[in-house]
């Protein structure tokens, strides 16, 4: 893991409401560069929102995001994606009619800039180009175990290998943070056990800054090197997993306080 | 006795005995199939992409033949209105997209649908007013097609082949190649399957909705556009030409929605079928089959093949 003191992104009082309804409410915390941050919480603390803020999907009322040591300005998600952040999702969002292989390749569409021209005419550097990108695609491919349903449309996998696909999607944008929502999710032990290698084996071989939600906290111990911790929208604890465990406060939140 | 020969045998004895009759039927069927499929192809093109059935399709392929008519008779050279009703179609799809697409992202399929129906409406309005609606020819000549037809003598009698259905034919097969290509081997292609298949996956992938809208419209706008052209050639340039719009309806049941290739390959059927059938088994039934075989065989996929021969079949997963 490479140094963890570097700020890479952070969250500045976000307030996100739907309506009457409060998602986040001035929550405010940082990723450092190369880091495994975790973001966890009871159904509804709004975490997936948290996601969804940083990735653009949702633009909360107030409040800022750093990313690179700037301030960014009101963007769109594809943007904010050509920015370097990908993501997964919580219910899988994949190419159903594409094959694992094609599913992967969307994830270099920002790196492609050669003409459409030359490409419908598989003209040299064109071609070249897709070769290269490809290159990557089955690197990534190979690393995540994929190999054996390269050729697959990805509507007929089973659950387990979905996930893992959306996963190599995402690590074909080179992205500077990977966002991870609930990446275990309805998975049993041994696929739990599987993702969990393949995040902290992204994590190490690339050096990829990852922030993930994730509801088991057996599995959120283990991976992660910080934790904040949500509820009702509001930020609970932030620290490492030990700190974290041992907070009061979360612990109501979980097992719930007698009244 | 009588009746089984005559749907059975009889026909196919009249095939055989007037080879000449049954290449001219086979051409002209397969001629108006082509045209068919490329109505055909400005629905999937839009189906696919957005996933909305869009209304408005044959009434773009009236616009691209009453503008470019229209621009010819003030004056301006064919290949210039060509390029202006070019010009044109890309100003709609962007403003399709800002006024109507964007507002309503994520809504129901239906809305979206109902919107083309609006849309519809305010075409006709304005072609109406900026054009007028006064049916003229299509200017086939001044755009250089050639004119006449080839006669190639056979058997006893001989088969006619219009120019202009030739020209058809090529520059469709042209054109349907080129879109195939397009969308299977490039980036804007690939993105374009991608939205077709998941919204937000797509844009966190960095794929804009909004440009991939705009090119997708601008594209059926360009398919309008040749349709016009041939089936403005055929008959005249008026606002009935969007009744053969409905025709696509059959074609893309038969093809599946989200298929080019069943678009195409829907097209040749009801086109081929249409044309066999009117000469061979019409008289049986009184004249007029042309008027109703397409759904009929539409009737048939949908009862025995919902999703049409190319169409991705729905599973749910319960």
């Amino acid at each position: 893991m490479s140094e963890k003191n570097s700020v890479i992104m952070e969250v500045k009082n976000i307030n996100l409401r739907f309506g009457g309804v409060i998602a986040i409410q001035n929550v405010s915390f940082n990723i450092f560069e190369g880091e495994i941050r975790a973001i966890i919480g009871p159904n509804g603390a709004g975490k997936s929102s948290m996601l969804n803020v940083i990735n653009g999907f949702y633009h909360p009322q107030e409040g800022e995001v750093w990313f690179n040591g700037e301030k960014r300005p009101s963007m769109e998600p594809y943007q904010i994606a050509k920015t370097g952040i990908a993501r997964t999702f919580q219910n899988i969002a994949l190419f159903k009619g594409m094959t694992t292989i094609e599913n992967v390749m969307t994830g270099r569409q920002l790196k492609m800039n050669k003409n459409f021209f030359w490409q419908m005419l598989r003209y040299g550097p064109a071609i070249d180009e897709e070769v290269q990108h490809r290159r990557r695609c089955e690197e990534i491919i190979d690393f995540l175990e994929i190999n054996h349903i390269r050729k697959t449309p990805v509507g007929s996998l089973p659950y387990g290998l979905q996930k893992r696909v959306e996963l190599a999607r995402a690590l074909a944008m080179d992205p500077k943070i990977l966002l991870l929502d609930e990446p275990m999710a309805g998975m049993n032990v041994e696929e739990k056990q599987d993702m969990s290698r393949f995040i902290i084996d992204v994590n190490e071989e690339f050096g990829t800054t990852i922030a993930l939600i994730e509801h088991d906290m057996a599995v959120v111990m283990d991976l992660a090197d910080r934790v904040v911790v949500l509820d009702y929208g509001k930020l609970l604890a932030d620290g490492t997993p030990a700190e974290v465990q041992s907070n009061q406060a979360v612990i109501d939140a979980y097992l719930g306080v007698p009244h | 006795m009588e009746i089984l020969y005559a749907i059975l045998i009889a026909p196919f004895v009249e095939m055989g005995s007037y080879p000449d009759l049954f290449i001219q039927a086979l051409w002209d069927g397969f001629v108006a199939g082509t045209l068919y499929g490329l109505i055909a192809l400005g629905f999937v093109l839009i189906f696919k992409a957005s996933g909305v059935f869009n209304f408005s399709q044959p009434i773009l392929v009236v616009l691209a033949a009453l503008s470019l008519v229209s621009f010819y008779k003030m004056g301006i050279p064919a290949w210039i209105s060509v390029i202006l009703v070019l010009i044109l179609f890309y100003v709609l799809a962007w403003l399709v997209e800002r006024l109507i697409l964007r507002q309503l992202v994520n809504q129901d399929g239906n809305i979206l649908f109902m919107s083309t129906i609006g849309l519809t409406f305010i075409i006709i309005g304005a072609a109406q007013w900026i054009f007028g609606g006064v049916p003229s020819a299509m200017i086939v000549n001044e755009l250089g097609f050639p004119n006449g037809s080839l006669e190639w003598p056979m058997f006893d009698g001989g088969v006619y082949f219009e120019m202009i259905d030739i020209s058809a034919a090529v520059i469709a097969v042209i054109m349907i190649v080129i879109l195939a290509v397009f969308f299977s081997k490039t980036k804007i292609g690939r993105g374009l399957r991608a939205v077709a298949d998941d919204h937000q996956a797509a844009l966190s992938v960095g794929i804009s909705l909004n440009q991939i809208w705009v090119i997708v419209w601008f594209v059926a706008g360009i398919v309008a556009l040749v349709t016009g052209i041939f089936w403005g050639a055929r008959s005249d340039v008026s606002f009935a030409l969007q009744i053969i719009g409905f025709k696509a309806l059959p074609v893309l049941i038969i093809g599946g929605f989200t298929s080019i290739q069943g678009a195409i390959i829907g097209g040749l059927i009801i086109g081929l079928g249409e044309k066999i059938f009117e000469i061979y088994w019409g008289p049986l039934l009184g004249s007029g089959v042309e008027g109703w075989f397409a759904y009929v065989i539409a009737l048939v996929f949908l009862l025995y093949r919902p999703q049409g021969l190319f169409g991705d079949k729905l599973i749910e997963r319960v």
